[in-house]
């Protein structure tokens, strides 16, 4: 499988094959394949330098308020444009981010802890107590689950699951929670299934692949002798699990989720489709409508493009470069934080 | 200019109803099924037919579409992106006119008004839709952007209250008012004072608007802004625009396009939403209540033909030569106040003569009452042919395509 | 170890306790992999009940018209751009990937590897604009196949390029070697020894790959555009349709015809991705029984 090859395998540690020594046949194959894999890394400075470069203007205009404020004014295009600080732009012209920030944040946090606990649960049954025949047959549910499209998510979304459970699961749960804590934000008015909470369990359906599949690798690679050596001073499973297991993968573990966080909080289609699509609204509630940068950015992209002086579009931009240094950084992180510690290396993409 | 519209009808393109062909002046018939769908028709209508007959016809001479409707000879291929409710109209006329004139081909996509006008700006496409006209900041980044109306739109209110079925009345200030957030429920007393004898219950609404750029959130919060001009429209207010900073209040929805508003209602108990009456036979299909609201007279309305010919008949005299107008919120106890001009926004500086000459041939094709402007294609998207007046000023426009 | 008799009876007393405790979590792991289950069955199931009870071969065979018609439009073009895909990200991935496993040393190794890897975790939606800004706004493509196809090829090269340098890397040295003192020379080899037994896994992950480009809409949507006729063989200044964007306009519009659409649409994406997932499967099942039989 795919995945398997793609994950299980560090990079080839020392090169296996030939070294060309001299001037080789080989030469064109070598200067193509050169420019092939010099071009990821242009594709990403090229996106890093038009999101910065598009993004400049509005940063300027914007200032740092952007990431603490909550407003979302395109300002008035019907009245003569204004300049401030060197920057063309319509009237009244407002943007904080600070509700899309929040609404990315809330979402991504709730499909985390409905996907981790689910994931590292389904793969430790399958990796230690059932046999390689099932674990394989996860493998083709987990791909199926990573090869179904964003929108269809969405259309599943917003058409079945969202409804069946504002119709018969939110207002159960709104009744009998306790007014305390955090409880709190799972009563009051539930809506019509297009909010946080519904988001955050499609979007912890989308990543749980990457989750599951990793830790069910690193859960295989955690030695047989130490675990049956555990056992043997007559700790249970569970204990076996938490004392030996765990700790043995815990840095894969965090480096697979923060790789899961990373896709949740960069997802877009299928939160399109479920959020509720308000802007520059805080939620009130865990049902609350909302929004994510993701998914701003796709649905009012368009309206954007009506902003003459390109306020609107460039201010996109500044939105998409913040996500992206931040799925960035948690990219990055996760694959330093595992490639340190295990001979497992994340998944690429979307973690099929 | 009478003789267009009645030559139109000799040719089998006669409006399904006496009382639209009483109405063919300055506006001719409005789509049949706007005003034959489920109660639209009932709120003030019955008296309209007389006004709008009375009204004054513009003293223009007859238009000279035959002037510039003679495609190249050469093939040219357009491409129209926009507004997604022009792109139903423009989907009936690109084959047929491709039927006429083989040689032209005009490719269309319903992409939203602001990628319409964003394409026809840097010439990514030759024609783009838009459902509201040119800002400054757009004619000032693109001087040579021109917005030229194609027909005329309306749009209604409607309401989903479980058991409600009759039609409610509503001012601008109490539809303003809810999407502020500062009326929270239907039985609140600021709109059962308007309905007596309705049973409001005690249902918490939900506003819902356009998440997308949107012509109907410009023309909905133009009339806000002109009934409630002390709150909404106010320099503290959200005023108006295609997008707007909509008021925070916790049960609004946003939806994508004029579907996702109806669905989005259909689903939504309690909601209030704003609709192009394009969409007002599948409105009142999703169950639906269609609302009635208040003009500047203080009348109650739904969108009919003569209450729609009453609004167009305020502003027609006024069109300014760059015909970018708005038609809301007019005088007039007949008049229905929320109606717009569809657009197509053209740049005049044109780099191939044989295309330029291709858009402009189009064009008047598309506002002759003799072919794109028959009823036999606006009604079926429930829209308004051109006044003639107007038809005249487009001409004129379209003759500023060029080199 | 009778050293601390009384430690040794707390033990004994905790024992049912943490058996007991065993089984709950062992218990809820099974529910937790039943969770893991579910949803993609659910969400197939639920397509295919919506979808074939009127799927018909008009809905292949015609063209989108207003909010009816059918896919035929949306299915060439999807076809249109999953085959530029494999073409344009195949070969640069698969190229790339070569590179990384035989030429590729020490830190600028690392950089490109790493790039590659960061290029694939950026949300599609910043690719998708970034395609929109340069290719259709800057260099005036207009929206077209060509800004579609080089925006998803930016989104899985990395993949593409990954498991092809994992998969050269397994071909077995004994192979390389004995080629070697053969005397065949390295172009020989790479392209004889290397690249044939590490073909089956070079294919599984461009199938994959070219699974992930079926699905996604987001760079799509401001670079390929839309269009509701068939497909013109052009890369640039025409717009064209695709199965995601069907499911992404039409769930929402209150028409029957249109919803269905959609889900015929989310149908026909479930099985392009199925099948090609499966026959990923079917190469590697192939690929691994071949091998152990050699």
């Amino acid at each position: 499988m795919a995945s398997d090859l793609a994950r299980r395998t560090e990079e080839p540690q020392a090169p296996r094959v030939f070294r060309p020594t001299t001037k080789s046949p080989l030469g064109p194959v070598k200067i193509a394949s050169a420019v092939s894999a010099v071009a990821p890394l242009l594709a990403l400075l090229a996106i890093l330098g038009i999101l910065v470069g598009q993004a400049l203007p509005a940063v300027k205009y914007n200032g740092l308020g952007f990431f603490v404020h909550n407003v979302w004014h395109p300002g008035n295009f019907y009245l003569q444009p204004v300049t401030t600080n060197g920057v063309l732009h319509p009237a009244q012209a407002e943007y904080g981010a600070w509700a899309i920030i929040v609404g990315t944040v809330l979402s991504s946090l709730i499909a985390l802890v409905i996907a981790l606990p689910t994931s590292l649960g389904a793969a430790l049954v399958v990796s230690k107590l059932l046999g390689p025949r099932v674990r394989s047959a996860l493998g083709v549910f987990l791909e199926l689950l990573a090869g179904i499209p964003s929108v269809v998510f969405g259309l599943w979304g917003t058409l079945t699951i969202g409804p069946l459970l504002s119709r018969d699961i939110y207002p159960i749960v709104a009744k009998h929670m306790p007014d305390v804590f955090i409880l709190r934000w799972f009563r009051g008015s539930t809506g019509a299934g297009e909010g946080l909470l519904t988001s955050g369990i499609i979007l912890a359906a989308m990543i749980i692949p990457i989750i599951a599949s990793t830790s069910r690798d690193l859960f295989t690679q955690v030695p047989k002798l130490t675990e049956e050596g555990a056992e043997a001073l007559g700790m249970t499973r569970m204990e076996v699990t938490t004392k030996v297991t765990m700790p043995w993968v815990s840095a894969g573990i965090i480096g697979a989720t923060v790789l899961g966080l990373a896709r949740a909080l960069g997802e877009t289609m299928a939160v399109a489709m479920v959020s509720g699509s308000v802007l520059g609204t805080l939620p009130t509630n865990i049902y609350s409508t909302f929004n994510t940068i993701a998914a701003t950015i796709v649905t009012t992209l368009d309206s954007a493009l009506i902003d003459g002086t390109g306020l609107a579009v460039r201010t996109l931009a500044e939105a998409a470069l913040a996500l992206m240094v931040v799925t960035l950084l948690a990219n990055v992180g996760a694959r330093l934080l595992v490639r340190k510690v295990s001979t497992t290396a994340l998944p690429v993409g979307r973690g099929v | 200019m009478k003789n267009n519209y009645l030559g139109k009808e000799t040719h089998g393109m006669a409006p399904k109803r006496p009382l639209l062909a009483a109405g063919l002046m300055g506006v001719a018939g409005l789509a049949a099924s706007a005003c034959g769908s489920s109660s639209s028709a009932t709120t003030t209508s019955s008296t309209t037919a007389t006004t709008a007959a009375s009204a004054t016809t513009q003293a223009n001479a007859a238009p000279n579409y035959a002037a510039t409707e003679t495609p190249p000879t050469a093939n040219v291929a357009l491409q129209e992106t926009g507004s997604t409710l022009l792109y139903p109209l423009f989907n009936l006329w690109a084959p047929d006119y491709h039927t006429q004139y083989s040689n032209i081909s005009i490719t269309t996509a319903g992409t939203g008004s602001g990628t319409g006008i964003a394409d026809a700006a840097s010439g990514t496409v030759d024609i783009g839709a838009s459902d509201a006209y040119l800002s400054p900041t757009q004619t000032g980044q693109t001087p040579t952007l021109i917005n030229i109306p194609l027909a005329i739109s309306a749009q209604e209110i409607v309401v989903h209250i479980p058991g409600v079925t009759q039609q409610l009345h509503l001012t601008g200030q109490v539809i303003s008012d809810i999407y502020q957030g500062k009326i929270k429920y239907w039985n609140d007393p600021a709109i059962t004072a308007l309905n007596s004898g309705v049973n409001l219950p005690h249902l918490a609404i939900a506003p819902l608007h356009r998440s997308d750029s949107s012509g109907d959130t410009f023309l909905f919060t133009q009339y806000l802004s002109k009934a409630d001009p002390n709150g909404w429209g106010s320099a503290n207010g959200p005023q108006f625009g295609t997008t707007v900073a909509f008021p925070a209040v916790p049960t609004a929805l946003a939806e994508q396009g004029n579907g996702g508003m109806v669905t989005g209602c259909a689903q939504t108990a309690g909601c209030i939403a704003y609709v192009g009456v394009s969409y007002a036979s599948q409105a009142s299909k999703a169950g639906l209540t269609l609302a009635a609201i208040s003009n500047q007279a203080g009348q109650f309305l739904v969108p009919t033909a003569a209450g729609i010919q009453a609004e167009a008949k305020n502003f027609i005299g006024q069109v300014p030569a760059n015909e970018a107008i708005s038609l809301i919120y007019g005088p007039g106890a007949t008049s229905y106040p929320i109606i717009n001009f569809e657009y197509a926004i053209v740049n005049t500086k044109q780099s191939d003569p044989n295309k330029a000459q291709a858009i402009k041939a189009f064009l008047t094709w598309a506002i002759d009452p003799a072919h794109g402007n028959a009823t036999s294609y606006v009604s079926q998207v429930n829209f308004q042919p051109l006044p003639t007046s107007v038809a005249t000023l487009s001409l004129a426009q379209i003759a500023k395509i060029g080199g | 170890m009778a050293r601390n008799q009384e430690a040794l009876t707390r033990i004994r007393v905790r024992t049912r306790r943490r058996k007991a405790a065993s089984t709950v979590a062992i218990s809820m792991g099974v529910i937790a992999l039943a969770l893991v289950t579910v949803p993609s069955v659910w969400i197939v199931a639920q397509v295919a009940w919506k979808a074939l009870p009127h799927m018909s071969w008009s809905v292949i065979t015609t063209p989108g018209v207003g909010l009816g018609g059918g896919l035929e439009n949306e299915i060439v073009g999807t076809l249109m751009i999953t085959f530029g895909v494999a073409v344009v990200a195949g070969f640069i991935g698969v190229m790339s990937g070569i590179y990384l496993s035989q030429f590729a040393r020490g830190r600028a190794a690392g950089l490109l590897r790493g790039a590659s890897e960061v290029l694939a975790g950026i949300p599609s939606i910043v690719v998708g604009y970034v395609g929109y800004i340069s290719m259709v706004v800057t260099f005036h493509w207009g929206f077209s196949l060509g800004a579609g196809l080089i925006t998803l090829s930016a989104m899985v090269v990395p993949y593409i390029a990954k498991t092809t340098e994992v998969s050269l890397g397994q071909v077995p040295s004994s192979y390389v070697e004995g080629a070697e003192a053969l005397g065949l020379k390295p172009g020989q080899i790479l392209r004889t020894i290397s690249l044939r037994s590490a073909l089956p896994g070079i294919a599984t992950g461009l199938i994959v790959a070219l699974a992930i480009a079926v699905g996604e809409t987001a760079p799509l949507l401001y670079t390929a555009g839309y269009s509701q006729n068939l497909p013109h063989v052009a890369l640039t200044h025409s717009p064209l349709g695709y199965l995601t964007y069907a499911v992404w306009t039409f769930y929402n519009e209150p028409s029957t015809r249109a919803v269905q659409l959609s889900f015929d649409a989310a149908f026909l994406l479930i099985v392009l991705v199925l099948a090609l997932i499966a026959a990923s499967r079917i190469i590697v099942a192939r690929a691994s029984r071949h091998r152990e039989t050699a």
